[in-house]
C-alpha cells in the first residue's frame, strides 16, 4: 500500500483524459515556452518594422519621432528571435545544417534564408541607409573605440555631399518599399509553418499565415507606443501627442482588421463543423478558456477595442494624461493578448490528441530549458538589446555630437 | 576618403570574385562524384537498396492483442521506457446503443495501456454492454508522399529507395517539426539522443534477410511483410492484396499510406 | 557606381562567396546520394545489431522441435514469441549466460486468456475457471498443443 502511493508520487504519470496516442503521453508538449516565444517576437519585428515604413513609404509626418525608434526596435527583437528556437532543438550544434543543406519542401528550411535576407537585405541596409550620415559625423567628433565603431559602421563611404546623402535616402526608401513585403514574407512564413501542418486541424489552415501577419502587426504597432511611452518616460520627456494620437489609430485600425480576421476563421470552423470540430470546441471552451476567452479575446482584443475606439471618436474631449493613460493600457494589453494568442495556438495545439478523442495535460517546469525562466529570460533579452542600442544610437544629445 | 578605383582594377577585383564563386560549385561536384565512386553501397555488404521495395500490411482480424510486437519492438530496436513507442497496438471498443434510442452504435471507447506491451486486461465495462471490440496494431504509414519527410528542414528524415521512411541520427537537429506533421502519432522525440524516431521496419534487420522484430514474434500473423519487387503470387504479403479489401488511416490527408488495413472499422483512426 | 552602391556590392558578393564556402566544407561527403538526405544513413542504420535472431536460426540447431511445431496448432509461431529474443543465444549457444530462461504458463495466458476483444476463432479460456490446480504443461505441450504429455 504505502509503495503504490510513494510510487505515485515518484512516477508523476502525465494526465491525460479519453484516448491519446501513446506517444502523444509525454510529460511535456514538444514544443513549448519556447516556441511560443519565437512567433511573438518575429511578430514584433514584423509590425514594428512596418510601423517604421509607414512614416518612410507612406510619409506619415505625425510618425517621425518613433521612426528610428522602431527600427530599432524590429532589429534587436530580430536579433533575439533565433534564441528560443536554438535554445529548443535537440541538437543546437547542428543547427548550421539549416542553412547548409535547405531541405526545400520545408516552411522551416527557407524561413531560414527569410530571415537571413531580412536581417540582411531589408533591416540592416535600411538602418545603414538612414544612419550612415550620422556614423560619419559621430566617428570623427568620438575618440577611441567607439569613434572605431562608428567608422567601421560606415563601410567607409564618408561622402557628407548633398548628392550622397539624397542617395542614401532614396535607396532607404526603395529598401522600405521592399521591406513591406518582405515584412509580411517573414512573419506570414512563421504562420505558414503552422498553417502548413495538415496533421493537426488547430494549425492546418489556410487562414494562419494571415492571421500571424496581422496579429504581428498589431503586436508590433503596441510595441512602438509601449516603447516610446517607456522612452519618453525614463527621459523625462512628454511624448509627441501627435504621434502617440497617429501610432492609436494605426493600432485601432490594425486590430479592427486582425479581430475581424480571427473572427472569421471562428465562424467558418464553427459553421463548417468537421470531424475535429467537436474536440476543437471543447478545447476552446474548457482546456483554453483562461489564456483564449479571458486573455486573448478579452482583454487582448475587446477592452483595447473599446479604449481605442474610444478615444478614436472622442479623441478631443479627453484630456491629455487620460488619453496617455488609454495607449498604455491599451498597448500594453494589446501586447499581452497576443502573447496569449501565440501561447494559445502553440500550446493548444498539441492539447488534444490527434485521434481527436482525448486531452493531455502539461505543467509548465519553472526551471530547464522550457520553463518559465528561461521563458522570461528569453523575453527580457531583446529589450535589453534595445536599450544598449537606444543608448548608442538614439541621440539624446544636439545632432552630430554621438549618443 | 573616396575610394578611387579605376575601371580595370575594378575589373579584376569582381572577376577575381566571380572566379571564386564558380570555384565553389565545381569543388563540391568533384567532391560528390569522387565520393559516390568510394562509398559504393547503402547498407549491408551486397544490398542494394534499388532492388527491393518493403511493405507491411496489416489484418486487424487476426491481431488477438497479445503486445508481443510492442514489445519486441521496444527491446529490438532499445526504444527508451517511458511513453514512446515505435509500434503499439489500440484496443476499440464499440457498444451497444443505450435502450430505447434511436441509433445504431453506442460510444466508442479506445485505450492501449503502455502501447498493449503488456497486453491488454478485461474491458472496463461489462461484456454484454460491447457490440464490437478489436485491435488495431499501429505502426509508421509507409506514406507515399509522407508529410514527415516534406516537413523536415535539414533533410534528417527521408524515404528511402527501398520503401522505408527513415532518420539519420547523426543528422537530426531535433526541431520536432515532423513529429508534428505526422497525422498518425508514430514519431516521437528521444530523451536519450535528442533526435526524432520512428519505425524503420527493422531496417538492420531486412537488410539482413530477416524479418522486422514486430512480423516475427506476432503469433496470429496479423502483420504481413514482404518485398514488392521480390514476391511470387502465394507469399503472404501478395495473398493478403488479393484476399482483402483494405483500408488505409485519414485518406482524406492525402498522404498516400502503403500501410493497408484489412478488417478495422470507421472508428479507428 | 556611387561609393554607398559599390561597398555593398562588394560586401554582398563577400557573404555569397564565404556561404558557397562553408555550404562546400560543411556538406557531407555522401549527401545527396541517393536523395536529400546523407547516403552513409542507409549503411549506419543497416548496421544494427539484431537482438531477436529469427525462426531460421533456431531451426539450425533445434531441427527435432521445429518438425513438431510445424506439422500441429504453433505452426505460425515464431520461438522468441514465447521463448524470448535469442540472438545472443544463437550467437553462442554453448554460452550458459545467455542461454534462454525456462518459461512460466504467464506465457501461455498472454494470449490465451479470453478477452470479448479477441476474435472468436481463436482459442481462448477464462483461466480462473479452467483447471486451475494444474499448470497448462500438465495437460498440454507447447510445441505440439493438440497433443497430450
Amino acid at each position: 500500500m504505502t509503495n503504490a502511493i510513494t510510487n505515485l508520487v515518484v512516477e508523476a504519470m502525465p494526465r491525460f483524459e479519453g484516448y491519446v496516442y501513446p506517444n502523444e503521453a509525454t510529460h511535456q508538449p514538444l514544443w513549448s515556452v519556447l516556441i511560443v516565444l519565437y512567433p511573438y517576437i518575429t511578430g514584433l519585428v514584423a509590425g514594428a518594422f512596418i510601423m517604421a515604413s509607414l512614416v518612410r513609404v507612406f510619409k506619415v509626418k505625425a510618425l517621425e519621432p518613433v521612426y528610428r525608434l522602431s527600427l530599432l526596435t524590429a532589429f534587436a527583437f530580430l536579433l533575439g528571435a533565433p534564441l528560443p528556437l536554438l535554445c529548443h532543438l535537440g541538437h543546437p550544434e547542428r543547427c548550421y545544417e539549416v542553412m547548409m543543406t535547405p531541405h526545400l519542401t520545408s516552411p522551416m528550411a527557407v524561413f531560414g534564408f527569410i530571415y537571413a535576407w531580412y536581417l540582411m537585405a531589408v533591416l540592416l541596409l535600411e538602418l545603414w541607409f538612414d544612419y550612415r550620415q550620422d556614423f560619419v559625423q559621430w566617428s570623427r567628433n568620438t575618440s577611441g573605440f567607439r569613434g572605431i565603431l562608428y567608422r567601421a559602421f560606415t563601410l567607409g563611404v564618408m561622402d557628407e555631399s548633398k548628392e550622397a546623402v539624397g542617395l542614401d535616402m532614396k535607396l532607404g526608401w526603395i529598401i522600405s518599399i521592399v521591406g513591406i513585403p518582405s515584412a509580411f514574407l517573414l512573419h506570414g512564413y512563421v504562420g505558414f509553418i503552422f498553417g502548413s501542418i495538415k496533421a493537426n486541424p488547430w494549425w492546418g489552415n489556410p487562414l494562419m499565415p494571415i492571421i500571424f501577419i496581422l496579429s504581428a502587426i498589431v503586436s508590433g504597432i503596441a510595441l512602438c507606443v509601449f516603447n516610446y511611452m517607456v522612452l519618453m518616460w525614463v527621459r523625462r520627456r512628454s511624448p509627441d501627442m501627435r504621434c502617440l494620437d497617429a501610432m492609436g489609430m494605426f493600432l485601432f485600425y490594425a486590430l479592427v482588421m486582425d479581430a475581424a480576421i480571427e473572427g472569421l476563421d471562428w465562424v467558418h470552423r464553427i459553421y463548417s463543423a468537421d470531424e475535429a470540430f467537436q474536440i476543437l470546441r471543447e478545447l476552446a471552451t474548457q482546456k483554453l478558456f483562461y489564456t483564449l476567452n479571458l486573455g486573448q479575446v478579452l482583454l487582448g482584443t475587446a477592452v483595447p477595442l473599446l479604449l481605442l475606439g474610444t478615444l478614436q471618436v472622442l479623441r478631443r474631449r479627453i484630456p491629455e494624461a487620460a488619453r496617455k493613460r488609454m495607449y498604455f493600457a491599451g498597448s500594453a494589453l494589446i501586447l499581452l493578448g497576443v502573447l496569449a494568442m501565440r501561447w494559445n495556438v502553440v500550446i493548444g495545439g498539441q492539447l488534444f490528441s490527434k485521434s481527436l478523442r482525448g486531452f493531455m495535460s502539461y505543467k509548465m517546469d519553472f526551471a530547464g530549458m522550457e520553463g518559465w525562466f528561461m521563458g522570461a529570460v528569453l523575453l527580457a533579452l531583446p529589450f535589453i538589446l534595445l536599450t544598449v542600442l537606444v543608448k548608442l544610437f538614439l541621440a539624446e544629445r544636439p545632432p552630430g555630437r554621438a549618443p | 576618403m573616396k575610394s578611387h578605383v579605376s575601371r580595370r582594377g575594378m575589373m579584376g577585383r569582381i572577376g577575381a570574385v566571380l572566379a571564386g564563386l564558380l570555384a565553389g560549385p565545381v569543388a563540391r561536384t568533384v567532391r560528390a562524384a569522387v565520393s559516390k565512386g568510394l562509398a559504393s553501397a547503402g547498407a549491408a555488404p551486397g544490398y542494394e537498396p534499388a532492388k527491393h521495395k518493403w511493405v507491411m500490411a496489416i489484418d486487424a482480424n487476426r491481431c488477438i492483442g497479445c503486445g508481443l510486437c510492442a514489445q519486441a519492438c521496444k527491446s529490438e530496436n532499445h526504444v527508451p521506457a517511458g511513453p514512446y513507442y515505435r509500434t503499439w497496438i489500440e484496443r476499440y471498443i464499440i457498444l451497444k446503443p443505450e435502450a430505447g434510442a434511436d441509433r445504431a452504435r453506442g460510444e466508442t471507447l479506445v485505450d492501449s495501456p503502455e502501447g498493449g506491451m503488456r497486453g491488454f486486461g478485461q474491458p472496463s465495462v461489462a461484456a454484454e454492454r460491447i457490440q464490437h471490440s478489436f485491435f488495431v496494431p499501429k505502426l509508421c504509414n509507409l506514406c507515399a508522399h509522407s508529410p514527415c519527410t516534406q516537413a523536415c528542414p535539414v533533410g534528417a528524415t527521408f524515404d528511402s529507395p527501398d520503401g522505408a521512411v527513415l532518420i539519420d541520427p547523426k543528422y537530426c537537429i531535433g526541431c520536432g517539426f515532423c513529429i508534428q506533421a505526422c497525422p498518425y502519432g508514430c514519431r516521437f522525440l528521444s530523451p536519450v539522443t535528442h533526435t526524432a524516431e520512428k519505425c524503420t521496419l527493422c531496417y538492420h534487420r531486412i537488410t539482413r534477410g530477416l524479418k522486422p522484430a514486430c512480423v516475427e514474434v506476432c503469433p496470429t500473423q496479423a502483420r504481413v511483410f514482404g518485398d514488392l519487387k521480390n514476391s511470387a503470387p502465394e507469399d503472404p504479403i501478395r495473398q493478403f492484396y488479393q484476399n482483402n479489401l483494405v483500408q488505409a488511416l485519414k485518406p482524406q490527408l492525402g498522404t498516400d499510406p502503403r500501410l493497408f488495413y484489412a478488417g478495422i472499422d470507421k472508428e479507428v483512426r | 557606381m556611387p561609393p554607398q552602391t559599390f561597398r555593398l556590392l562588394l560586401l554582398v558578393v563577400g557573404i555569397v562567396v564565404t556561404y558557397s564556402t562553408a555550404r562546400c566544407f560543411l556538406t557531407p561527403p555522401s549527401f545527396g546520394q541517393y536523395g536529400w538526405f546523407r547516403g552513409e544513413a542507409l549503411a549506419e542504420l543497416g548496421a544494427r545489431e539484431p537482438v531477436y535472431a529469427g525462426r531460421k536460426a533456431c531451426e539450425e540447431c533445434h531441427a527435432d522441435e521445429f518438425k513438431k511445431l510445424v506439422e500441429h496448432g504453433h505452426k505460425t509461431l515464431s520461438c522468441e514469441a514465447c521463448h524470448g529474443a535469442a540472438q545472443a543465444h544463437a550467437e553462442d549457444p554453448d554460452n550458459p549466460g545467455v542461454k534462454l530462461d525456462k518459461l512460466h504458463f504467464s506465457v501461455c495466458v498472454r494470449c490465451h486468456e479470453a478477452n470479448p476483444s479477441r476474435p472468436k476463432w481463436h482459442k481462448q479460456i477464462v483461466v480462473k475457471n479452467h483447471y486451475t490446480i494444474a499448470k497448462c504443461t500438465e495437460c498440454h505441450v507447447p510445441h505440439m498443443p493438440e497433443e497430450a504429455p
